[in-house]
């Protein structure tokens, strides 16, 4: 089976400070990838970098095969890239729901000329849209606050909105930014069943996290990520217990 | 009577000016203040069309809102491709520069200005005829824009406006928005120049200067950003203001620096006093009628 | 057709005349690099600063160093007052940059139109006469303002270049420049700091439109393009080097005045347009050296036993 996103001698390198030292990587479509490491090994860069947010020096991303490289960040999401942010990036001046709305690869709005010229068009996408959206809110158990401004609702409610976000592009590959972090109880609950169920619906995952168990729970593997190098990839449980690798996560 | 018709007309030609600015400034978060001067192109191509090329009028109106939406993307697509702040010094640049370049040619009119352009409507119908015109034309504009940014599109100028980043990052294309936007506007301004220009007959490059920028910003900035009505009212308000200096019958030469004084004195006050405008607007953003179930939701959120 | 003498002539003048174009520059790129802001409305304090030399000379009659130090204290005061009431005040709020754009913008037309009603709309200069002495140098004409006003930039240049590199002020100003919350961090008023930022340009456009003011008329709103020479020379000179935007003010300023040689002097005001949209088309990040390899390496260095990829 072949990757669904392929990294492949990506490189970047901020005035002397490394962040990316010829990464190799492949995710594959159903599986979920933890990146482990230190704070500053380079892990949300390497997101950056395959979002095209950031240029690398040098370096490859594919999706399903395809080269993403000239592409901006844009084009890439339309193909199927999605992810979340550390710091969340949610639209506050949008409800939950007009925040979801914005997700799908193809927004009703996106050509001047349907929105000029074919209302209908317009209404049968938006209606469209608003469904999967209220699915996507179903499952996620955020239907109650579907209306609310997303300042309103608790942390671990917009972690969730984030990721439901990212759902709405109904992505090949999908990238989450530490999606447990300060998040507790219910909500945990919640975000680890949607992830896992992303991925029995074959979509290729890759996850940064600080929570130890969370990476358990849910990951098939796990890639430790030391000042912008790849140095070990495997069973989680592998990783977690490997002296060395903890030495340098803790630093000594 | 005249003299009613006339403001009349003005305060129609800035509701369709201050509408659209806001569209460009409050709704898709661009800075610019250059307004006036695709207010400017629309009047000059309209006014040549219909006197050198005895082009009708309304046609040459038409020709007026695509030259000033073409003009607009020419200045728009090089600047906001490095980023949204350039897009200021760029427009500025031009406005300044195309004004600076319009005194030297004589063809247009040069800093004498044009005069003899063809008139409309005037003589088989009244002044009157023109007065519904253009207030029915301002109507359309306010309810157009009102229309574009409570749909699907105005949801993505406010996401856009939020976080350009995580915007892109859904698939959305930022500069196109933005380049598209500010042409709208544009090519509205463009037209109240050809309704301006073949009312007053007369076009001279300094009229479409920085004090006409600090004008239309101060009746949306007073008005309030982002609001249907807010622009309208901050036009009435400013036209209306300057027409009661004029009964004091002071010479010229103070009249025009204290009705400058006056519209910057007024935005400085706003922005310190109440940045919000006489009419704030809400800071969520909401759609025209979200149907079937998120309505009905919506109502259970509440409740 | 060109003669050398005409030529290098001509290359003088318009090198002399740059001296201001330099300071407004410097002034501008000092106030965007600290303060973090395009301040449109130095245009503002450089008329305050005018106005103040003009009327210490021309109405109260003092001698010229009065005015001078009048000059400096107007654009000082006007630039104190930007900071207090507006920009500070705007922070304090967390405005938007927009925002924050917009008031420098007003600002500066405000206090222009203000002028106007003051003093009317008409040109003025601070002495009764522009014209100076000229003494032939190898048969080129040196004016009797030329060297004073070259001399006055090197001093204000090489002001500037000590004050930021040796005293603890000039260095917190940096600080702040690079990253200002952290500067808080350790301790630095990033406030003041500010202000004083304000305040240093404030001193430097105001020496600028004495020199300007005593060899051209000024009205109300002559600033606003002075300024905008100086908005074109520091996007050219590379947003954040104050040093770029000083030569690129006198590229941008010998270009101008020489142009003369070629194009009608009708169109010489505008060029400095053509520069300003060119110079963001063209060079929206400015002339670029290539940058100086930071010498700061990630010194950790992966083991290598790990890196076979395999885990143990």
């Amino acid at each position: 089976m072949s990757a669904t996103l392929e990294i492949r001698g990506m490189c970047k390198s901020f005035g002397g400070i490394v962040v990316a030292d010829s990464i190799d990587l492949d995710l594959m479509a159903g599986r979920v990838l933890g990146l482990i490491g230190p704070n500053g090994a380079g892990k949300t860069s390497l997101f950056n970098l395959v979002c095209g947010v950031v240029k690398p020096d040098a370096g490859s991303v594919s999706l399903d095969g395809r080269s993403l490289e000239a592409l901006p960040t844009y084009e890439r999401a339309r193909m199927g890239l999605a992810r979340t942010w550390q710091n969340l990036r949610l639209f506050p001046s949008l409800s939950v729901m007009d925040n979801l709305m914005l997700g799908p690869r193809a927004y009703s709005a996106d050509s001047l000329m349907d929105v000029f010229f074919r209302p209908s068009q317009i209404r049968a996408h938006e209606a469209e849209a608003r469904d999967r959206a209220l699915d996507i809110l179903e499952r996620t158990g955020l239907s109650p606050i579907a209306h609310s401004r997303v300042q309103d609702i608790s942390f671990g409610q917009q972690k969730l909105v984030g990721v439901a976000r990212a759902l709405m592009n109904e992505a090949r590959c999908l990238l989450l930014d530490e999606p447990m972090a300060g998040v507790e109880g219910q909500t945990y609950a919640l975000i680890q069943k949607a992830v896992r169920d992303i991925a029995a619906s074959g979509v290729a995952i890759c996850v940064v996290e600080h929570n130890v168990a969370f990476i358990r729970d849910l990951c098939d593997e796990g890639v430790f990520m030391f000042a912008g190098k790849v140095l070990a990839r495997g069973s989680v449980e592998q990783l977690i217990n490997d002296p060395h690798l903890t030495e340098l996560y803790f630093g000594t | 009577m005249d003299y009613v018709f006339t403001i009349l007309i003005l305060i129609g030609l800035f509701v369709i000016l201050a509408s659209s600015f806001d569209l460009v400034i409050g709704h898709c978060g661009l800075i610019s203040i250059a307004h006036p001067i695709f207010y400017a192109i629309g009047a000059y191509i309209s006014a040549m069309l219909s006197k050198q090329y005895g082009l009708p009028v309304p046609v040459s109106i038409l020709c007026g809102g695509v030259g000033a939406l073409l003009a607009s993307a020419l200045v728009a697509v090089p600047a906001l491709r490095v980023s949204g702040d350039y897009l200021l010094i760029a427009s500025i640049g031009f406005q300044l520069g195309l004004i600076e370049l319009a005194k030297h040619f004589h063809e247009i009119g040069g800093a004498g200005g044009l005069t003899n352009i063809p008139s409309f409507l005037i003589k088989d119908f009244g002044r009157e005829s023109y007065v519904v015109l253009v207030l029915v034309l301002a109507a359309l504009t306010v309810l157009f824009i009102r229309w574009l940014t409570q749909g699907p599109y105005g949801r993505m100028m406010t996401a856009m406006r939020d976080d350009e980043l995580a915007f892109s990052m859904l698939g959305r294309n930022a500069i196109w928005v933005k380049v598209a936007v500010f042409a709208i506007g544009s090519g509205i301004a463009g037209i109240a120049g050809g309704l301006y220009a073949h009312y007053f007959r007369f076009l001279e490059p300094d009229q479409f200067g920085l004090l006409q920028s600090s004008a239309v910003l101060t009746m949306v900035v007073v008005g309030g950003m982002r609001t249907t009505m807010g622009p309208v009212i901050g036009a009435i308000v400013l036209q209306l203001m300057p027409q009661v200096i004029t009964f004091f019958n002071l010479p010229p030469s103070i009249l025009g620096p204290l009705q400058g004084l006056l519209f910057t004195g007024l935005v400085l006050f706003f922005m310190f006093v109440r940045p919000q405008g006489l009419l704030p607007a809400a800071d969520l953003w909401v759609g025209r009628k979200q149907q079937g179930d998120a309505g009905q939701s919506a109502k259970e959120a509440r409740s | 057709m060109f003669e050398l003498a005409v030529v290098s002539q001509i290359l003088w003048t318009s090198f002399a005349t740059s001296s201001y174009f330099v300071l407004f520059a410097v002034a501008f790129a000092l106030v965007l690099k600290v303060n973090k802001v395009f301040n449109f409305a130095q245009a503002g304090v450089m008329t305050c600063g005018f106005y103040a030399a003009y009327v210490g000379v021309r109405i109260l009659n003092l001698p010229g160093y009065a005015g001078f130090m009048l000059g400096i204290g107007g654009g000082v005061a006007m630039s104190f007052v930007l900071e207090y009431f507006g920009f500070a005040v705007l922070r304090q709020r967390k405005a938007s940059a927009m925002f924050v754009f917009i008031f420098t913008l007003i600002a500066s037309q405000f206090i222009a139109y203000a002028v106007m009603m003051i003093f009317g709309t008409w040109p003025t200069t601070i002495f009764a006469s522009m014209f100076w002495p000229v003494t032939m140098v190898g048969g080129i004409a040196v004016s009797a303002w030329d060297v004073p006003a070259i001399a006055a930039t090197v001093v204000v240049l090489t002001g500037l270049w000590a004050f930021l590199k040796y005293s603890r002020n000039g260095q917190f100003m940096l600080a702040v420049a690079d990253n200002a919350d952290l500067a808080e961090l350790y301790g630095i008023q990033k406030d003041r700091i500010l202000m004083l930022s304000m305040v240093l340009a404030g001193v430097i456009v105001s020496i600028g439109m004495f020199l300007y003011g005593t060899r051209a008329q000024v009205q109300a709103a002559a600033a606003t393009e002075l300024m905008l020479f100086a908005v074109a020379a520091t996007i050219l000179g590379g947003i954040g080097n104050i040093w770029g935007a000083a030569i690129a003010a006198v590229v941008l300023g010998v270009v101008q005045n020489s142009s003369i040689l070629f194009i009608p002097s009708a169109w010489q005001g505008f060029l400095l347009f053509a520069f300003l949209f060119f110079a963001i088309v063209l060079f929206p990040r400015g002339f670029r050296l290539p940058e100086r390899r930071n010498t700061l390496k990630r010194l950790a260095v992966a083991p290598q036993a790990l890196s076979d990829g395999k885990g143990h």
